[in-house]
Order: C-alpha cells, then sequence, then structure tokens
C-alpha cells in the first residue's frame, strides 16, 4: 500500500502529460499542412484556382453528394425490407448486405472496370443484343465512380438504417395508423423522420469515406480532391500545390462533418422507455417475395456476390499459371505486421486520450481527445503527404522505415477505434474504480485489474477495426512503403492499374477472406444491441 | 463472466505487449546495410520492366538486390529528403531530364574507372557519366488501324487541332514523359507553340488522361480513343502479346523540316552516399554490358545503346529516324520551365 501512496500523485500527472504530448503528435500533420498551404506564395494559389480547383471542388462534392443519395435510397430501402417484412432468406440477407464492406474500393473498382469496360463481358453481352457495334457508357467516369462507391458503401447506411427500425417505437407508427394515416403514409411521416439521426450518422460515413477515397477514383481516372493531391506528391518536385489541394480537401471533409454534427444537433429524438415493443414484421405475399427476393439478391449480387465469385476465379487462374511465389506470402506478412503493429499502437495511444476525456472531463482533456479526431479529416495522401515532412525534420533515421507508415495509420485510424474505446470506458461507472481504490489499489493496479478488464470487448473492436482499415489502406501504404515491403494492397493497386487483373486477384481475395471474420464480428456486436 | 472476461484479457494483454517489443526490436536491430552483398535499387520504372534484368544480375553475381518499385519523381524526391541516410545504392529511372536533376541535387556519383560505361555514345550519358543511359526509346503516336490513316498525323503539334477532340488519350501532367517531350518541343519551337499544343492536348483529351502508359496502349487497341501518345515500347511490348491487335506506331514529326521525333533514356546512376559502391559498380556495368543491352531490347522493345547490340527488328531502325535535335542533358534545365507551362494550361 505504500507502493500506492508513492504512485498515486505522480501517475494522473505523467497520464496527462503523455495525453497531452499524443495529441499534440497527432495534430501535427494537420496543422502543418495548414501551415505549407497557407504560407504558399499568392501566385500558386492563384494560379491553382484558375486551372484545377474549380473542377476538383465541383467533381469532389458531385461524387459525394451522388454516392451519399445511392446509399441512402440502397440502404434505407433495405434496411426497411429486412427489418419490416418477412420473406423467404430474409435472414440470411439481414448478414450478408454487410459483406460489401469487405471488399475495398479499389478492389470492386477494378473489377467494374473490367466488367463495364470496352470489350468487357457486360459489353460483348449487350452487343450480341444490340449488333456489334452497341456501345455502353464507360465506367471511367462520374457514373461509374458513383456505382462502384455507392455499392462499396451502402452498408453503412444499411446498418446505421436497420438498427434503428428495430429500436423505434411502435407505438408512435401505431398511433398514425389508428388515426387513419395510410402505411406509406406513416413510413414517410412518422417511420423516417425519426429514423433522421440513424440515417445521417450513416450518411456522414459514407461522405467522409467517398471524399478520402484514392483507391476507386485513381482506377476509375475521376479526378478527385484526393486523387489531385496524390498526384501532386508522386509528380512533382515542389509539394506547394500538394499542400494547398490538400488543404482544401480538409475544409471540404469539415464542412461535411459540421454540417452533420448540426444537423443532428438539431433533430435530436427521445424514446418514451418503459413501454418499448419491437415491431412486428409483415409477411409478404407470393408477388411481394418475389420482388423483394430478386432486389436484395441483385444488390448482394452486384455489390460482393459476382466480385467474390470473380476474384475467386481469376485467383485460381493466377495461382495454376504460377503467379503465386514466395514472394506472395512475404506480402502477406507485410500486411498483417503492419496493420497488427498499427492497431496495437493505436489502442496503446488512444487509452489515455479516452481515458482522461471519461474520466477527467476537464477542458485540455477534451482538447486532447478532439485533436486526436483530425486525422478523420486527413486523407491517406494528406498524412502522408504532411508525415513525409515532418519525419524528414524531426525524426529523419525514421525515414522510409516501416515506423512512418505505422504513425500514418494510427494518425487516420485513430478516430474509428476511439469510438469504440470511449464509449467502453464511459459505461464502466467511476464507483467501481473507487471501490478498487478504497480496497487498496492503487490507480495502476485499479486499471489493470478493473478497468481493463471491462472495457476489453470495446477495445478489441476497436483494435479489430483499425487492423482492418490498416490492411485495406492504399494511397499512404504506397507513398511511405520502405524498399522491399509492399503489403497486399500495394500489390493489388500496382498490378491492377496496369490492368494485370488476373494477378491482382490473389492479394485482393486475401484481403477480402482476412476482412470478413472481422466485420462478422463487428456486426454481432452490434445485432445483439439491435 | 466476469471472471471469464479477465482470464482472456490477461492472455491478450501480454501478447500484445510482447508482440510491440518484438516490432521495436526488429527496428532496433543493425540495418541489413552492413552487409556486403546486397545493393538497394530506387527504381522509377514499372517492376515488370527492370525486375527481370536485377533477377539475372543477382543470380549472376549472388548480390541480393531489393527493388523498390515506384514513380521517377517520387523517388528523386525520397532520396533528396533521405540525404546521406538513404539506403539506397542505386537509382534507375525512365527519364534523363530526372536523372540530370538527380545530379544537380548531388545524389549521384559516377561509377569509379576504369569501367565499361564509355561503350555507351557520349551523347546518351551524364557530362561528368553520373548518370548512364541504358535504354532508348521514342514518345510516339499510338493509333488505332480501324480508326485513323497514318496520313492523318505528322507531326505531335497536329494533336492540338480541334478534329482530334474527344478521340485522343495522353498520359498526366506527372508523366516524366510528357513533362520531357513538352520540354523538347518548348526549346524548338518556344512558348507560345507549346502553350497551345497544350491547351489543344487538354481540350481534346478531356477526361482520356492516364496514369500509366500501358493503360493508354490498351484503349486505342480497344477502340476508346482513336491515338494515343506514348513511349513506343509500351505499343511494341502490347503488340508483341497480342499480335492480331488493330492498333500501329506513327513516328512522328518525321517530315522535311520536322522537329524530329522525342528520344529520351531509361538510366542508372549510382547513389553518391551509397555504402556499396563496388557492388553497385557491378550492376551497372552488367546493365551496360551486350548482355544486360541485349535484354533491354528482347524484354523490353526498347533500343539498345550498345552500339554492338541491335534493337528488335520490329523497331523502326533507329540510324533512319530523325531525331530531335535537343541533348538529353538540357532536359534538366529545361524541365520547371516546362512545368510551369504545363500547369498554366492546367493539365491533369
Amino acid at each position: 500500500m505504500n507502493q500506492a501512496a508513492v504512485v498515486k500523485p505522480s501517475f494522473p500527472d505523467s497520464l496527462s502529460l503523455v495525453a497531452l504530448t499524443v495529441a499534440g503528435l497527432l495534430s501535427l500533420p494537420l496543422a502543418y499542412v495548414a501551415y505549407m498551404a497557407l504560407a504558399a506564395d499568392a501566385a500558386i494559389w492563384s494560379r491553382l484556382w484558375t486551372t484545377r480547383i474549380p473542377e476538383l471542388l465541383l467533381n469532389t462534392t458531385a461524387l459525394a453528394l451522388s454516392v451519399a443519395a445511392g446509399t441512402l435510397l440502397l440502404g434505407v430501402s433495405l434496411a426497411w425490407l429486412v427489418a419490416r417484412r418477412e420473406f423467404p432468406g430474409r435472414r440470411v440477407w439481414e448478414w450478408a448486405l454487410v459483406l460489401p464492406l469487405a471488399i475495398p474500393t479499389y478492389v470492386l473498382a477494378y473489377i467494374y472496370s473490367h466488367l463495364l469496360g470496352t470489350g468487357g463481358p457486360v459489353e460483348s453481352a449487350w452487343q450480341v443484343l444490340a449488333g456489334p457495334d452497341a456501345r455502353l457508357p464507360s465506367p471511367h467516369s462520374y457514373a461509374g465512380a458513383t456505382l462502384v462507391m455507392t455499392l462499396d458503401t451502402f452498408p453503412f447506411v444499411y446498418l446505421l438504417a436497420r438498427a434503428a427500425f428495430l429500436n423505434l417505437n411502435v407505438s408512435y407508427e401505431e398511433v398514425a395508423r389508428a388515426c387513419g394515416v395510410s402505411r406509406a403514409g406513416t413510413l414517410f411521416r412518422i417511420t423516417l423522420p425519426l429514423m433522421r439521426p440513424a440515417i445521417v450518422a450513416g450518411l456522414s460515413l459514407v461522405i467522409l469515406y467517398v471524399v478520402s477515397d484514392f483507391g476507386a477514383v485513381s482506377l476509375l481516372r475521376y479526378q478527385t480532391l484526393t486523387y489531385a493531391v496524390y498526384q501532386q506528391i508522386t509528380g512533382r518536385y515542389d509539394p506547394t500545390a500538394a499542400s494547398i489541394l490538400s488543404l482544401l480537401l480538409v475544409a471540404v471533409a469539415l464542412v461535411f462533418l459540421i454540417a452533420e454534427r448540426w444537423f443532428r444537433q438539431r433533430s435530436r429524438f427521445f424514446q418514451t422507455t418503459g413501454r418499448y415493443r419491437a415491431p412486428a414484421r409483415r409477411q409478404c405475399g407470393p408477388l411481394g417475395a418475389t420482388l423483394a427476393t430478386i432486389y436484395t439478391t441483385g444488390i448482394f449480387a452486384a455489390s460482393f456476390g459476382v466480385p467474390a465469385c470473380m476474384l475467386a476465379a481469376w485467383s485460381v487462374s493466377a495461382v495454376s499459371s504460377g503467379a503465386v511465389d514466395i514472394r506472395f506470402f512475404g506480402f502477406v506478412w507485410n500486411s498483417t505486421f503492419l496493420s497488427g503493429l498499427a492497431a496495437t499502437c493505436a489502442v496503446v495511444i488512444g487509452l489515455p486520450l479516452a481515458y482522461l476525456a471519461s474520466r477527467r472531463p476537464s477542458r485540455v482533456n477534451l482538447l486532447c481527445l478532439q485533436a486526436a479526431y483530425a486525422g478523420y479529416v486527413l486523407p491517406g495522401p494528406v498524412g502522408a503527404l504532411a508525415l513525409l515532412a515532418i519525419v524528414s525534420h524531426l525524426a529523419p533515421f525514421w525515414y522510409g522505415t516501416a515506423a512512418v507508415l505505422v504513425i500514418a495509420y494510427v494518425v487516420h485510424f485513430l478516430p474509428a477505434g476511439l469510438q469504440s474505446m470511449e464509449p467502453a470506458l464511459q459505461q464502466v461507472t467511476p464507483n467501481l474504480e473507487e471501490a478498487s481504490r478504497s480496497l487498496g489499489f492503487g490507480t495502476a493496479a485499479t486499471l489493470r485489474r478493473v478497468t481493463l478488464p471491462l472495457v476489453q470487448s470495446g477495445f478489441i473492436a476497436a483494435w479489430v477495426l483499425m487492423f482492418l482499415q490498416s490492411m485495406k489502406e492504399l494511397p499512404a501504404t504506397l507513398l511511405l512503403r520502405p524498399v522491399g515491403f509492399d503489403t497486399l494492397a500495394v500489390r493489388v493497386w500496382l498490378e491492377a492499374s496496369e490492368e494485370y487483373y488476373q494477378l491482382a486477384a490473389p492479394s485482393a481475395l486475401l484481403i477480402v477472406v482476412m476482412t470478413i471474420p472481422a466485420i462478422l464480428l463487428l456486426v454481432s456486436k452490434d445485432w445483439r444491441a439491435a | 463472466m466476469n471472471q471469464y472476461r479477465f482470464h482472456k484479457f490477461g492472455l491478450l494483454l501480454p501478447v500484445l505487449v510482447l508482440a510491440f517489443y518484438a516490432c521495436l526490436a526488429a527496428w532496433s536491430a543493425p540495418a541489413p546495410a552492413a552487409e556486403p552483398d546486397r545493393l538497394v535499387v530506387y527504381s522509377g520504372r514499372a517492376e515488370r520492366l527492370i525486375k527481370p534484368l536485377l533477377d539475372s544480375f543477382q543470380a549472376k553475381t549472388g548480390i541480393q538486390v531489393d527493388l523498390l518499385s515506384s514513380g521517377t519523381t517520387e523517388v528523386v524526391n525520397r532520396l533528396q529528403a533521405e540525404g546521406e541516410r538513404t539506403p539506397a545504392d542505386i537509382l534507375i529511372t525512365n527519364d534523363a531530364g530526372s536523372l540530370e536533376r538527380a545530379r544537380e541535387l548531388g545524389l549521384l556519383r559516377p561509377p569509379a574507372p576504369p569501367n565499361n560505361i564509355e561503350t555507351i555514345p557520349a551523347r546518351f550519358r551524364a557530362a561528368d557519366n553520373s548518370w548512364i543511359g541504358l535504354s532508348g526509346r521514342f514518345w510516339i503516336v499510338v493509333y488505332s488501324t480501324t480508326l485513323v490513316k497514318p496520313s492523318d498525323l505528322r507531326s505531335l503539334l497536329d494533336l492540338a487541332e480541334p478534329r482530334w477532340k474527344g478521340k485522343i488519350a495522353i498520359p498526366n501532367a506527372g508523366s516524366e514523359y510528357l513533362q520531357a517531350g513538352i520540354s523538347v518541343i518548348k526549346s524548338i519551337y518556344g512558348d507560345d507553340r507549346t502553350k497551345q499544343l497544350l491547351e489543344g492536348l487538354k481540350a481534346n483529351a478531356g477526361t482520356q488522361v492516364y496514369g500509366k502508359s500501358s493503360q493508354i496502349v490498351e484503349a486505342v487497341a480497344k477502340g476508346q480513343v482513336a491515338l494515343g501518345v506514348v513511349n513506343h515500347y509500351y505499343a511494341y511490348r502490347y503488340l508483341a502479346t497480342q499480335p492480331g491487335a488493330p492498333i500501329a506506331v506513327l513516328m512522328p514529326d518525321q517530315h522535311e523540316g520536322g522537329m524530329g521525333a522525342i528520344i529520351n533514356v531509361a538510366g542508372i546512376g549510382i547513389i553518391a552516399h551509397s555504402k556499396h559502391a563496388d557492388s553497385a559498380k557491378r550492376l551497372v556495368e552488367y546493365l551496360v554490358s551486350e548482355e544486360g543491352q541485349k535484354q533491354f531490347a528482347d524484354l523490353n522493345k526498347e533500343y539498345p545503346l550498345h552500339p554492338r547490340v541491335a534493337a528488335d527488328p520490329a523497331l523502326p531502325p533507329y540510324k533512319t529516324t530523325r531525331v530531335a535535335p535537343v541533348p538529353l542533358t538540357k532536359l534538366g534545365g529545361l524541365r520547371e520551365p516546362a512545368m510551369a507551362l504545363i500547369e498554366q494550361a492546367g493539365l491533369r
């Protein structure tokens, strides 16, 4: 117990110090990009304004909005179908519709550029019907990028909308029905408006994802800010223009984020507890069941089934032609090692931030937590740009090592992890910790023996989430990878960008296969709650 | 339940901590740079165009070669940032301008004499030999034989004409081939004609702006566009794998009074801070030798620069080709002003 007395005064201070340092380091990249951009020569700003910026801003927002509209339509309609209707196979579709999250955007993009591209299977089939000169619109376009991103991200909206449909207090709807409002009227005038917070949360995930995506837009050659930043970094000796575009990109992401916060504040609904009953599912008639099956099967096939089958078929032919050699296992190891290390570091780093913010929510501690969220609006190429410069000044011996890549992952994905670490900590009542302290444990022992065991499932979820995202990450990995340290994601992109689709398939398939169990784990947590 | 959770966590925590420390230990282990028979190559060329040559060097000498294959500008930026701490021993790029820039930045050093690099004609080497050309390439027009007749076009400058609107594919502004090509055109025709060309290219290409030359050839072969501007070997490599493809190569600016085709080289240089200068020199000598040069000719359909090694017979003979009269060593200095024009035109 003497030990506890010694530890007690020093430990909190050192913890705060750690949190402050970590927060400072995490916000450094953002600060650096802003500084570089604002210190840039006005002539470069005006040149970019007259040449590139209007097009890039327009393209980026147009893609974000159209994908948001597409995912809204798909996500909500599918969620309604599985949550409120009963039809054969509903239970299977209910979880299968989450699987598209396992396919990285660049993988879906390359599959669609093969499927819908000139001379691809869809065009060939169309030419059989419509004559040999018939052409389909190219997937390398705004429409193509919208299609791919929508199919890849609708599960975000679907998941949240499904939970909202299931959690909604059914009595609101019953009141509307009792007052003579039709079923459709109830859906559009009562249910959907009440679900707004969940839908908006899903859409904001989608939009941030689209705005910071590099893989799909680069393979589909659709110019967005993120893609332009990457091109500037790789094609120019001078990083000034890249940092200006980066700052704009950060601004666009922030605008969407703030809009979402504002919207959520305005539309906050509270359920009257105690009278909750789960809404009943209505049985579909034969026609309805057929339509529902066609719809869900179609979306599932387009977003996961067909792509996964093509990857499998290509992988088989790549393996049998001897394209998978000993190097392949090296790529697997590199991917696993880097992502595992990044996720572990992020959990370790996130712990003091989340702990202090929930246990001692002083202004400084909350600010530290907010600083950690800076990575949210730092898309891969932007983070890489800042880190390259920062590391070469502050820690030059790390330049070109895996350490920089791990830092990039931590900065970018810690926010996602914090979102499940924070609530996990908040759910543990401080009483338990106080009891432990009063029974003679020190702060450290309390943390180790009481708090951590209670929050572990939230932390494991955070670890898994960050592991997955690091594994799929592409632009920062391309820019920061050390010599001879290609990952699976890098291999997919290198082969796919030269249209060697078969050679890209084994790596892509492995990413998907490794991602699926983790996604199911995350979803199953959600499932019980719903 | 809590008991169970605690137990599981008790297992997890040490594993995580151990993993963390294992990784730290792996980093702080002495760098592999200390081993003698190991070279690190930074390459701006596509992996499949250079790895086979490095593999045969490795098989022949036993010197292990680690390759970082990335963009040319990117690896030069990286070398500059790494300075004396760089793990790299060799720089290979697809563009003389970038090599010249690396030389000006003091990143390269000439191989120690005696060596065999003098077999490469002097116009394909740096003035101080700190970079050496390995293979030549022309910036050509690849066209779809179903959509275009070779008589439709004779100069790269014709590509700015409005009749090509929506029909051409070009590389993006980050492409070193484009930057080098524009440098040459600018030094021959001046700023105004070059600006006109760039604006025409931008308008005519529209969204058909590609990151990889192989994609441009593919787009032409599929008839998505009528023609594209690429290095010659991308077209010939495509024809070698797909012999019936409806594409052909047009060597531009060969007419009387024309500027001649734009030539560039892929080249090699030894990194100034390399700790394995001897092994690095052996790699340079291997790639310059007849054996190495023959591989460039066979594998990549490039023009070998060694006078005794013949190019692929399918290629237009080098001797009868009119070549634009801008020395390769000038490409470095021309780069910045050319980039300014490209950026003013707002190419992607």
